[in-house]
């Protein structure tokens, strides 16, 4: 009898073990990890105001501003983001998405250099026309510029 | 005409509602029984359901504007088969598919007859207090039968990016495995109001969980495989939390099916399989949540129409705290000692369950994150995919690892050091390999070559072990599906693992008369031209593929101009070769002269797939092959 009390104290505890490793195994992982893969995302105004970790990889939404684009090449292209106040300039090699267009919301993904300008890597936009990224929504009612409904 | 379907199918949802709510009453009198009355309502449930059902296609077929679903996402000219997919491709037709299944579930269960009666009925009976749930949301909250206020000549249209034939099937089939485990979920709840959670049981739910599990399994990858040739990224999977939301239910289930094979061959593990059916359902109701409230878009969308949001996360919690209350009660005596050894096939199993559970949160706080800073702290954040990679990577190579030794391992008890000795050359030379070639080759890393290596393994020995038993005699043996699932398993990893090595990418701003090239093959663009589709302009390039010289085939990539909404979309041009695909992508010309295409090399792709479906397969032949055994007995 108590051989097998024993016993079963000895398999709960082996398992109750195990998975105390693979638990904390797993907390370790994310914590490290969720802390290097997130991206931030920012308005133009964020970007001059506050004194933000320069260097790092960043998001950064608002309107395309009228008139501001314009190709160094054929695949190095520079424009303007707005919020309707202040801007950012960026630069940008590759394709850019079908729906890149002025005065349209856009989001790049990239680094914000320490001279003001912003190198983006990515050009994110989405398939539908009046789309708008809620976070330039967002960006752009904090800035007082939000003409929709 | 539109009045009388407007009175019609409402009166049919209250019909299922008020037959649902009739079914529930045996939930408070257990040992009242009818038999008859249960499949009676039943029916009752499926036929006016269905006929709702069909009078919503019905309306979108002759574009009926007069109600304002059919006005809000479909128009006149889009082509038959998308008025069809449109009636599920918005948030109230959706929610009336979701109810279809549900009772279609709840029909085909009342249909057998199971000795357990009582627990069957309470089945029923749970099941139908969901389905009077979620009728009592879409009849209130999000009626598909909406007269509009004012005369529309058109409809608005449907997203053209979800104009795809496989979109038109991937909701119901994602639907099939979400609801399928309600009918799972109703399974656990009546084991436990009848303190029968056993042997028995898990042979009873064991076909219906597998068959929910490869829905669920044949949704996600449907859907995969669409934003793989429609988003034109050259991916097929994102870490979007669009995606995530189905993973969470999977992983779940794949929790669940293995804890149901313990139950119903060493009869313990209960409450582990009582907390999995609870999780698997709770996960499908959020993840139908997170993609059909707009949450995921913005959290602030919620705050726009918090009825639909609150009907749900109430549901939830109910769901939630009911079934956890009811197994705070009866867990002690449901549960039944583990007499297996520490060295068993049933321990392999715990621990892949463990680390299912963990890649399950890893998943769930990846997709969480970023909704709770924006809701608390009004901080827009993301998750970047490396996030998912770097974590889940060694935790697969442990899983691998698992999935290799357990079936090897007896129900019983074995001795670890004989499966060690046993195998100890595959191991060994493994091992060796995996290391020398990560130190020579720099394409692979080790933890890429270790996948490698044990996938190849697993695939070895579930192949043999399958093969062995179905081959020897005649009679299929029950782990024929374990080792079809669990092969095609190691195939899906090594493409996995080739795929993201291998894969080549190179844009160009190309002209006609340009010849592209990218790893050995020539890409000569030869004309671009207008063209009309259904209801779209299109502009389609026309690309030979070359190698060597020799034309071997033609790319017609496509940039389309929809009007109804206003999109654009690019369509992809992929050519399937055996073992790599060759996938090219055109973007909106920048300027008058040049457009920009992106070439791909997509290295086993065909070999992915063919992994996923052999997997599927897997899951549906333990789902019917049992089912044979249980109508021989």
């Amino acid at each position: 009898m108590t051989a097998g009390v024993t016993e079963k104290v000895k398999k709960r505890l082996t398992k109750f073990l195990l998975s105390l490793i693979i638990v904390s195994i797993a907390v370790l992982l994310i914590v490290y990890n969720l802390k290097d893969n997130i991206v931030y995302f920012y308005s133009p105004s964020d970007l001059i105001e506050e004194n933000l970790n320069r260097g790092q990889i960043i998001r950064l939404g608002g309107l395309v501003k009228t008139d501001s684009v314009f190709n160094e090449s054929e695949s190095i292209f520079h424009f303007k983001v707005s919020d309707g106040n202040v801007h950012i300039n960026v630069k940008y090699e590759g394709i850019l998405p079908n729906l890149f267009a002025e005065d349209k919301g856009v989001v790049v993904e990239g680094i914000y250099m320490n001279d003001g300008r912003f190198i983006a890597n990515k050009v994110l936009a989405k398939h539908d026309e009046n789309y708008m990224p809620p976070e330039v929504i967002q960006t752009l009612k904090d800035s007082g510029n939000w003409q929709g409904q | 005409m539109s009045t009388t379907i407007y009175y019609i199918s409402n009166i049919l949802i209250i019909i299922c509602l008020v037959s649902s709510l009739l079914q529930t009453r045996y939930l408070f009198n257990i040992n009242k029984f009818n038999n008859l009355s249960v499949s009676f309502l039943a029916t009752i449930q499926l036929f006016s359901i269905l006929i709702a059902f069909g009078l919503l296609i019905y309306l979108f077929l002759i574009s009926d504007f007069s109600f304002e679903l059919v006005y809000l996402n479909s128009h006149s000219e889009k082509p038959l088969i998308y008025k069809f997919s449109g009636v599920w491709g918005n948030h109230e037709g959706s929610m009336l598919l979701w109810i279809l299944i549900l009772v279609l579930f709840n029909f085909f269960f009342s249909l057998f007859s199971f000795k357990r009666k009582i627990f069957q009925n309470l089945t029923v009976s749970v099941q139908s207090l969901m389905i009077f749930g979620f009728t009592l949301f879409i009849l209130f909250l999000s009626n598909p039968f909406k007269l509009s206020e004012n005369n529309y000549a058109d409809g608005i249209g449907l997203n053209p990016i979800l104009q795809d034939p496989l979109l038109a099937i991937h909701p119901p089939v994602l639907y099939l495995g979400y609801v399928g485990f309600s009918l799972v979920f109703s399974f656990a709840i009546a084991g436990l109001i009848c303190k029968e959670i056993d042997k028995t049981w898990a042979s009873i739910i064991k076909p219906w969980v597998f068959i929910a599990w490869s829905f669920l399994t044949a949704g996600i990858a449907l859907g995969s495989f669409w934003a793989y040739y429609e988003l034109g990224w050259g991916g097929y999977w994102f870490w979007d939390p669009v995606e995530n939301a189905s993973l969470m239910p999977w992983l779940a289930a794949t929790a669940l099916i293995h804890c149901v094979v313990v139950l119903e061959k060493k009869n313990t593990m209960q409450s582990w399989t009582i907390v999995l059916a609870i999780m698997t359902f709770s996960l499908s109701l959020i993840g139908t949540f997170l993609v059909r409230s707009g949450i995921l878009n913005s959290v602030h969308t919620f705050a726009s129409d918090p009825g639909r949001g609150l009907f749900i996360l109430i549901f939830l919690f109910t769901v939630l705290f009911g079934s956890f209350f009811l197994f705070a009660i009866q867990s002690e005596k449901i549960n039944k000692p583990d007499l297996s050894s520490l060295v068993s096939r049933s321990t392999g199993i715990q621990i892949n369950n463990w680390l299912l559970m963990t890649i399950l949160s890893i998943v769930f706080i990846g997709t969480m994150y970023p909704l709770a800073t924006d809701l608390f702290f009004n901080q827009s954040l993301t998750v970047g995919p490396q996030y998912y990679a770097i974590t889940i990577t060694p935790l697969i190579i442990i899983f691998i690892f698992f999935m290799i030794f357990s079936p090897r391992l007896g129900w019983k008890e074995s001795k670890l050091i004989n499966l060690i000795m046993s195998m100890r050359f595959i191991l060994i030379s493994v091992l060796s390999l995996s290391f020398i070639i990560s130190l020579y080759f720099d394409l692979f890393n080790l933890s890429e070559i270790t996948i490698i290596f044990l996938s190849l393994i697993l695939v070895f020995t579930s192949l043999k072990s399958g093969f062995s038993l179905s081959g020897k005699n005649t009679i299929i043996k029950s782990n024929l599906g374990q080792n079809i699932a669990h092969a095609g398993f190691g195939i899906f990893m090594i493409a996995v693992v080739s795929n993201a090595v291998y894969s080549k990418e190179k844009i160009y701003d190309a002209k006609v008369g340009d010849s592209l090239e990218l790893s050995g093959y020539v890409f000569n663009f030869k004309k671009i031209e207008q063209v009309e589709g259904a209801n779209f302009n299109s502009l389609k390039a026309y690309i030979d593929l070359e190698k060597e010289e020799k034309t071997l085939d033609e790319f017609t990539p496509e940039i389309r101009f929809y009007s109804d909404p206003p999109t654009i979309t690019s369509e992809t041009s992929i050519i399937h070769k055996f073992f790599s695909d060759i996938y090219v992508v055109m973007n909106v010309p920048q300027n008058q002269q040049s457009v920009s295409v992106r070439l791909h090399i997509k290295p086993f792709m065909n070999i992915l797939w063919f992994g996923v479906i052999m997997i599927i397969l897997g899951g549906l032949i333990t789902a019917f092959l049992k089912r044979t055994r249980i109508d021989e007995v």
